[in-house]
């Protein structure tokens, strides 16, 4: 399995630069999922990937190939569409195989292979029906079939999900994960759903506007985002960002907002800069209802219940801030219902620059 | 908006008037062909005196006979099928590349590929200097003439083009990822998904291929190459308006009226042999392919 | 001419450099090296196109040369308008401009309405199988041949033989020799080209109707109005765009007067209402072997069409973002 090397990768639409210089390292076998919202170059890139889209500057690598004029056909790569793109003239064994036979691979080899491939996807029994006869998950399938059954280095998707209904989305990631253990090739999937991108990755790419804002596993983007972009974009509901103003000297650092106080971690970071705007971050699954050591309580309104089942959110305001909890309920959420206060520990929060948006080191003061 | 028990009785006396007059409308557009039949199946006698309405008078087979063993009538027909048929397949080989490639949004040079296509339909040099043109290029009184000099529109191309148009590009990726060429692409994955536009345009060149008779008439004067249409173009004009001849052609069994309109319905028939092909594709729109929205 | 990347894996120059290196040509090189299998499909339509309608657009030179077949298109001397002022001294060119302008005008104020109103009426009709037999008709003389048309209008309208006179003569008066009666070719040729086309034109106008939202027609009903007002309240305004640009359309193509059809209908007698500049064209060029001064006349027609065809077609761009290329 192959490496996929980008190096400054930039896409010009004429005068219009949409990416600008992306540097990844996809490593072998690995599973990278770019995510990020409509616009933000992330098809753009994979497209360049797969050489549908001539790369404007900089340079790719496949293996150890540069190929930024090789044609994709010739790159050794596979990829799942959105729309799966199957041919309605031809039946699903003819789907499968069109790519092989295109390259001329003799009729008895073609013949095992699909089998095999049908076998893997649960498809054997469909292998006679036309496209139109089947349903979404299993066009989905189909889809995936003919990307795998030419053994190509790495595979691409295309928000390969995002045309099918929440359930079979959620059954058909796991399908894509587990065959990825299966089959380990190096692939690189583009959604813009950052569920999707937590539950598949062994690294998430995060792009913004054409730039590449962090990368990293799910986890790290999820507790330690980069900057308030990443924050609110990974993680269900987002992350809380609230900005305030630092106060309380270097002994005991608060953000203060609309006469909210809220006790922030001792950072290095945040030592004498007394009135200094800061966005304070929280998760709302790091918000207790209950106290606990070392958190600091604070005054909320309580506005809403939503039930999720053994979950609930709690939208809250504080001081007119809309700013969501989430909590178990345990069975019940009576008890949720005259709530007036909830607790926050320090070093959850993540404190970013108001005016940068990025991140504060998250060293603590000694 | 079926149910008739929810129409009030204004509704329903506007109802039944809309389709009378409607049924009036289609009637008066059906009466010519029902007269003409008539005509063909009456006898001389009676066609020529103006009696014939809607039944044939006197009915005999007389003026078919009397066309069917003309071989002129058998040579033109058969001129017109090699027009029709070598006409279309001139016209599919052409056309079907063409367009594939000017719906393709990577192809450099395409603006100017496809204004030098809709010039064509805006701005027309005009008869003379096509039929010098048809002259010079030595292709006057010639079956390859006709057959290759009306082969493009740029109508067809346009509605072809926009149809390629609207397949989702990702067909075109997918055929690329899996290895095919260009080739390959129109061939094995872009026709295939065209065949309803295919066929329309298909239906489009066959129709007009027979029917045409402006050019062949202009560009043929060996009289073994006519098609149909001038065969009949002279016996209808030149004859029928010959009211001298007309009374002198009238014989009891046929006469020009019924030799006439029996050639009619014989070159009528497979254009309503077709026709409901061509029927099968009015509602799906594609006749508005070139209404590019 | 290979040379060392920086993995130290060798590869061709070309592949070498990053896409931003590259010159005019070698970017030429890389997309007819792809696309060149595109260009071989196109190349038939392209060439096509050049020999049997833009080569004529160069022979149109000869509307300002005193063209002779044996010195051919380029060695024919230049004479400059003189053609031009001959025609407009021509009072049968003058009458074939009016005549021209007459039938269109005509045609629009008569046949424009006709499709409209069968689109209409064909929406109303609630029995679909009658409403798609009589569709399947009124269609059908589109198909037909102008020869075969003008041979059934021949046939009909015959002074001894048509049913048209046999009727006349049933109400007790003379035959009419329609065709040779200049006062008649126009109601005659009018008359046949909206029995022609007044069916298969109404397809754009049933299309319009069948792009109105049913639920403004349910709310009509619900709030009580009857057929006739959900015509004038519903259907007409929502079509009006559809008609306003096929009427810009129409406009646009008013010196197409299908003269084919003319050709087959018309005779000395009647050409003082009958003759278009196209047919002139045609008996001066292609019957008179005048090529020079016909190429003139068809000069004069195409330029005008094509104004008025681009002013046409820029209204109608800008009234709704539809055009017909």
């Amino acid at each position: 399995m192959s490496r996929v090397s980008l190096q400054n990768i930039v896409k010009c639409y004429g005068a219009v630069e949409v990416v600008h210089g992306i540097d990844l390292e996809v490593q072998p076998k690995e599973f990278v999922v770019l995510v990020g919202p409509s616009g933000c170059g992330k098809s753009t890139t994979l497209r360049m990937i797969a050489g549908l889209e001539e790369i404007s500057d900089g340079a790719l690598r496949i293996g150890e190939r540069v190929v930024n004029n090789i044609a994709p056909k010739d790159r050794d790569v596979a990829m799942v569409f959105q729309n799966y793109a199957l041919y309605p003239h031809l039946n699903v064994s003819e789907n499968i195989a069109f790519g092989l036979r295109i390259r001329k691979t003799p009729k008895a080899e073609i013949a095992g292979t699909v089998a095999e491939v049908a076998e893997i996807l649960g498809l054997t029994e469909y292998l006679d029906r036309r496209p139109a006869d089947l349903s979404g998950g299993q066009r989905q399938r189909v889809a995936m079939g003919r990307a795998i059954v030419r053994h190509p280095e790495v595979f691409l998707f295309d928000e390969p999900l995002s045309n099918l209904d929440a359930k079979l989305r959620t059954q058909m990631r796991a399908e894509i994960k587990r065959l990825h253990k299966r089959l380990g090739v190096t692939s690189i999937y583009v959604t813009h759903d950052q569920v999707e991108a937590m539950t598949l990755a062994d690294r998430i790419v995060v792009m913004r506007d054409g730039y590449i804002e962090q990368v990293g596993t799910p986890m790290e983007l999820f507790n330690n985002p980069v900057n308030t972009f990443v924050a609110g974009f990974i993680g269900s509901p987002p992350m809380n960002q609230i900005t305030a103003d630092l106060i309380g000297g270097d002994d005991a650092p608060a953000a203060m907002m609309n006469g909210a106080k809220i006790a922030l971690p001792k950072l290095e970071a945040l030592r004498n800069s007394e009135g200094r705007k800061i966005v304070v971050g929280v998760r709302p699954e790091h918000i207790s209802i209950a106290p606990t050591d070392g958190a600091s309580a604070m005054s909320i309104d309580l506005d809403l219940i939503e039930t999720l089942g053994s979950e609930a959110l709690l939208h809250t305001t504080v001081s007119g801030v809309p700013f969501v909890a989430k909590a178990e309920t345990h069975g019940s959420v009576a008890h949720l219902d005259d709530l007036g206060q909830l607790y926050i520990r320090p070093d959850l929060i993540r404190v970013f620059d108001a005016d940068t948006g990025m991140v504060l080191d998250q060293k603590l003061a000694s | 908006m079926a149910n008739m028990n929810l129409y009030s009785r204004g509704d329903k006396v506007f109802v039944a008037a809309n389709m009378f007059l409607v049924g009036l409308f289609t009637l008066s557009t059906l009466y010519p062909f029902i007269y003409i039949a008539a005509v063909s199946f009456s006898s001389g006698f009676q066609a020529a005196a103006g009696n014939v309405v809607i039944v044939p008078l006197d009915f005999t087979w007389a003026a078919y006979e009397r066309v069917l063993s003309d071989n002129e009538f058998w040579r033109s027909y058969g001129n017109t099928f090699i027009y029709t048929i070598g006409g279309t397949i001139m016209s599919l080989l052409i056309i079907i590349p063409g367009s594939y490639a000017l719906s393709r949004p990577h192809l450099k040079g395409r603006r100017f590929f496809n204004l030098m296509v809709a010039f064509t339909m805006w701005f027309n040099a005009g008869m003379i200097p096509f039929f010098l043109n048809m002259r010079d290029l030595g292709l006057l009184d010639s079956y390859f003439g006709i057959i290759i000099g009306f082969a493009v529109n740029g109508f067809n191309i346009i509605l072809l083009r926009n149809f390629f148009e609207g397949i989702p590009e990702s067909f075109e990726e997918a055929a690329r990822m899996d290895g095919a060429n260009d080739f390959q692409v129109l061939w094995k994955v872009y026709v295939p998904l065209s065949k309803p536009a295919i066929a329309t345009i298909t239906l489009f060149c066959l129709v007009s291929r027979w029917n045409g008779f402006f050019w062949a008439m202009i560009l043929l004067k060996d009289e073994e190459k006519l098609p149909l249409q001038v065969y009949l173009r002279r016996i209808i004009v030149e004859l029928t308006g010959d009211e001298e001849f007309t009374a002198a052609a009238m014989s009891a069994a046929f006469s020009v009226q019924t030799v006439t309109a029996a050639i009619i319905v014989c070159s009528i028939i497979p254009v309503l042999i077709v026709y409901p092909f061509i029927q099968k594709y009015f509602n799906k729109g594609i006749l508005l392919g070139g209404v590019k929205e | 001419m290979t040379d060392v990347n920086k993995t130290g894996v060798v590869v061709q120059p070309l592949a070498s450099k990053t896409a931003g290196q590259l010159t005019r040509w070698e970017r030429l090189l890389i997309i007819l090296k792809r696309d060149w299998q595109l260009y071989l499909l196109l190349a038939p339509t392209i060439i096509w196109l050049l020999v049997f309608l833009y080569k004529p657009m160069y022979g149109l030179q000869i509307a300002f040369k005193d063209y002779s077949i044996f010195r051919g298109i380029v060695g024919s001397p230049w004479v400059g308008f003189e053609h031009f002022e001959t025609l407009f001294n021509n009072d049968q060119f003058i009458r074939a401009i009016r005549n021209t302008i007459a039938i269109s005008f005509i045609s629009l104020c008569v046949g424009f309405p006709v499709p409209i109103l069968l689109a209409i009426m064909f929406n109303e009709i609630v029995n679909q199988v009658f409403k798609r037999t009589a569709q399947t008709i009124v269609y059908l003389p589109h198909f037909i041949s102008s020869v075969i048309i003008a041979g059934i209008v021949i046939a009909a309208f015959s002074p001894s033989s048509g049913i048209v006179n046999t009727f006349i003569k049933a109400l007790g008066f003379d035959p009419v020799y329609f065709l040779t009666r200049p006062e008649w070719f126009r109601p005659i040729f009018i008359g046949t080209s909206i029995w022609q086309e007044a069916g298969f034109s109404s397809i754009v106008f049933l299309a319009a109707i069948a792009g109105v939202n049913p639920s403004l027609y349910e709310s009509a009903v619900v709030d009580g109005a009857s057929r006739w007002q959900m015509i004038w309240k519903i259907t007409i305004p929502s079509i009006l765009p559809t008609i306003i640009i096929m009427l810009i359309i129409r406009i646009g193509n008013m010196l197409e007067v299908s003269f084919e059809m003319i050709i087959l209908l018309y005779q000395p007698a009647t050409y003082e209402k009958a003759d278009v500049i196209n047919t002139f064209i045609y008996r001066q060029g292609i019957q008179g072997g005048q090529y020079d001064v016909a190429a003139a006349a068809g000069l004069f027609n195409a330029v005008v069409a094509f104004v008025l065809v681009i002013t046409a077609n820029s209204i109608a761009r800008r009234y709704s973002k539809t055009s017909l290329w």
